[in-house]
């Protein structure tokens, strides 16, 4: 477990190194001049040259990259160009913003989505699954930048019972939730049905069936405590994605995240910004998925943490642990 | 334990012309088309067939575990003078109760994420008993099972248990609430050969402790034989015959079961299996004698 968990930190610091790097070499590549971007309209030759001085952008893409390495080590990721402030800083002010967005709408998500997804698993094959399909397809197919400006109308415009921006009041913090969680409960709702369909119909269950338990008792002590694997994935996976930024909902409704960051760090060719937050977001990426991964051996006992890689600890390998019977003589 | 049957003359199970019929993609197939039987307190009956016969469908439909929306059922299905299918809640209060399943393959039939102490206590508390009573219950349902250390087993998951004892622990859990009637669907097919008269000899000897009844689904004529008081052949939905177990076995009247009983594997020398199979050189697992298939019925195929 220990050599597990290093062995996991160890790949994780290698895998930050790398995305570093490619951002790096990918931002210098591109086109754009961040001396353009920040000296404001009408530059005179001179005013581009002295920013460039300033902001190192005159040396070699190697010298560049040696300077950035040397300050990463000391925790030091440059000053944002647009901000004039530590880049780690800037981002770091802006994270429990996300983070709360992320919080809140993986919870909506999971306290509407499992639900529902049971009950259209109990329900399957009727009008009334037909119905909530209708539902959840319409959910997936409309885009989050539309979904937000319908939901600002409705109930920011018409009914203005929630702000339409920022996050002054708790209820600003309800039409971004509602924007994000309408997508995500239709995915998930529509994974967790599909799980539980395949467990209600086990060996398992039917003979749990058969000695008594409840509907209510197969359902969630025996057909979702085994569905809990790609359940909890397939949610742990949506946060760390709503981690990096949910830009087009943060840019819709100004809400003062890294996702909103991220977009105002793009248009001024901010570096030190742009790579500050690619790393508090990887960073976060991979903390949540190490932790999915511990989770699962308490989800499934058939499941063993090894230290080769991550990948052994996917639930595939579960019925192939089943296969490995402890001899014993019955 | 108290017996919900006031005397020995009241059959467990009485089932009166029942037919199923079954909706499938292609259409609807009637499975059991019409059969009636009586299992008496202490008696095992047994039904015997091909696989498509219709006989696990019965015993599925004694205890009312085809999906509703599937299988319709009609004729009358009498768990101790209650009729299950005019008494549409009656099935959920003699599951696990009056009726237990034994199920066909141990190793899919216990919740993988569970230990096998839990899934034993739940269903001690389903039959009344309190949380502080059912590990002690625990403890002597396994032991009545003949498990070594009880009280070890019952941390266990089921993917750390064979087959074998897996099989005994859903045999305790089926005795967790003093039935009367076990239903048993090819309780050792899934086993190890050496495993399986364990098994059976197990069944017998709770069958004479208790009187509980056994209603026992097989392929195996020789499982048929080993337990059963009376013998139900069946072919297409339907008894083609039925009997005392040493009758139909020894003296069979129709020739379906005739060549039922043909179609048994029987021991034969090595030399044997190379004069009549091919390809040839067919690994044998007994080593030394080979099994000989001969004389399949082709009845239903």
């Amino acid at each position: 477990m220990t050599t597990y968990v290093l062995k996991r930190l160890g790949q994780s610091v290698l895998t930050l190194f790398l995305t570093l790097t490619t951002v790096f070499v990918l931002l210098r590549l591109a086109p754009g001049d961040p001396a353009a971007a920040y000296a404001g309209p009408n530059p005179t030759t001179e005013d581009l040259a002295r920013i460039r001085a300033q902001f190192g952008l005159d040396d070699s893409l190697l010298g560049q990259y040696g300077t950035f390495l040397a300050n990463l080590v000391r925790g030091d990721l440059g000053t944002s160009f647009s901000f004039q402030a530590p880049a780690l800083d800037v981002v770091l002010d802006r994270l429990p913003y996300t983070l709360t967005l992320a919080v809140s709408a993986i919870l909506v998500t999971a306290v509407v989505a499992v639900p529902l997804g049971v009950w259209m698993a109990r329900h399957v094959h009727t009008g009334r699954e037909f119905g909530a399909n209708l539902f959840t397809i319409a959910g997936q197919s409309m885009p989050d930048f539309w979904s937000g400006i319908m939901l600002l109308t409705l109930f920011a415009v018409v009914l203005p019972v929630f702000p339409a921006s920022g996050f002054a009041t708790w209820g600003g913090l309800v039409l971004p939730t509602l924007t994000i969680a309408v997508l995500q409960i239709a995915l998930i709702s529509r994974m967790v049905a599909r799980e539980m369909s395949t467990n209600m119909t086990s060996p398992f269950l039917t003979v749990a069936r058969s000695r008594g338990v409840s509907e209510r008792g197969l359902t969630w002590r025996y057909g979702m405590t085994n569905s809990a694997i790609p359940v909890l994935t397939a949610l742990g996976t949506r946060f760390a994605a709503m981690l990096n930024g949910v830009v087009v909902v943060e840019v819709v409704f100004a809400w003062p995240g890294v996702g909103s960051l991220v977009v105002r760090a793009l248009e001024t060719r901010d570096y030190p910004l742009i790579q500050a937050t690619v790393l508090v977001t990887a960073v976060l990426t991979v903390a949540v998925q190490l932790l999915i991964d511990l989770a699962y051996p308490l989800l499934d006992p058939r499941v063993r943490l090894t230290k080769t890689s991550g990948r052994s600890a996917s639930p595939a390998t579960a019925p192939s642990a089943q296969t490995a019977q402890e001899a014993v003589p019955a | 334990m108290v017996f919900p049957i006031p005397h020995d003359t009241v059959p467990i199970l009485e089932i009166t012309d029942l037919q199923v019929e079954l909706i499938t993609a292609t259409g609807v197939v009637r499975a059991v088309d019409g059969v009636s039987f009586v299992i008496r307190r202490g008696e095992t009956v047994t039904l015997i067939g091909e696989s498509g016969s219709g006989k696990s469908t019965t015993a599925m439909g004694v205890l009312q575990l085809l999906p509703d929306d599937l299988a319709v059922l009609s004729g009358s299905v009498k768990v101790g003078g209650v009729d299950l299918l005019t008494d549409r809640g009656a099935a959920g209060r003699i599951r696990g109760r009056m009726v237990s399943l034994i199920p066909q393959d141990p190793m899919t039939s216990l919740s993988p994420v569970h230990t096998v102490g839990a899934q034993l206590k739940g269903a001690i508390r389903l039959a009344g008993h309190s949380k502080a009573a059912a590990g002690k219950r625990a403890v002597e349902l396994l032991e009545a099972v003949r498990i070594p250390r009880p009280a070890e087993q019952l941390t266990k998951y089921p993917h750390q248990l064979s087959g074998g004892m897996l099989q005994r622990v859903l045999i305790a859990i089926a005795l967790a609430g003093h039935p009367v009637l076990l239903v048993a669907d090819e309780p050792t097919s899934a086993l190890d050969v050496t495993v399986q008269a364990g098994i059976l000899d197990l069944l017998m000897e709770l069958q004479e402790r208790t009187g509980v009844g056994i209603l026992m689904i097989t392929h195996d004529l020789g499982v048929a034989r080993l337990v059963s008081d009376r013998i139900h052949v069946m072919r297409e939905g339907r008894f083609v015959e039925s009997g005392e177990a040493e009758q139909v076995v020894d003296a069979p009247r129709e020739d379906y079961t005739r060549r039922l009983l043909a179609a048994v594997p029987q021991l034969g020398p090595m030399d044997d299996v190379t004069a009549r199979t091919d390809p040839p050189h067919t690994p044998s697992p007994a080593g030394a004698t080979a099994v000989v298939l001969e004389n399949a019925p082709g009845g239903t195929r």
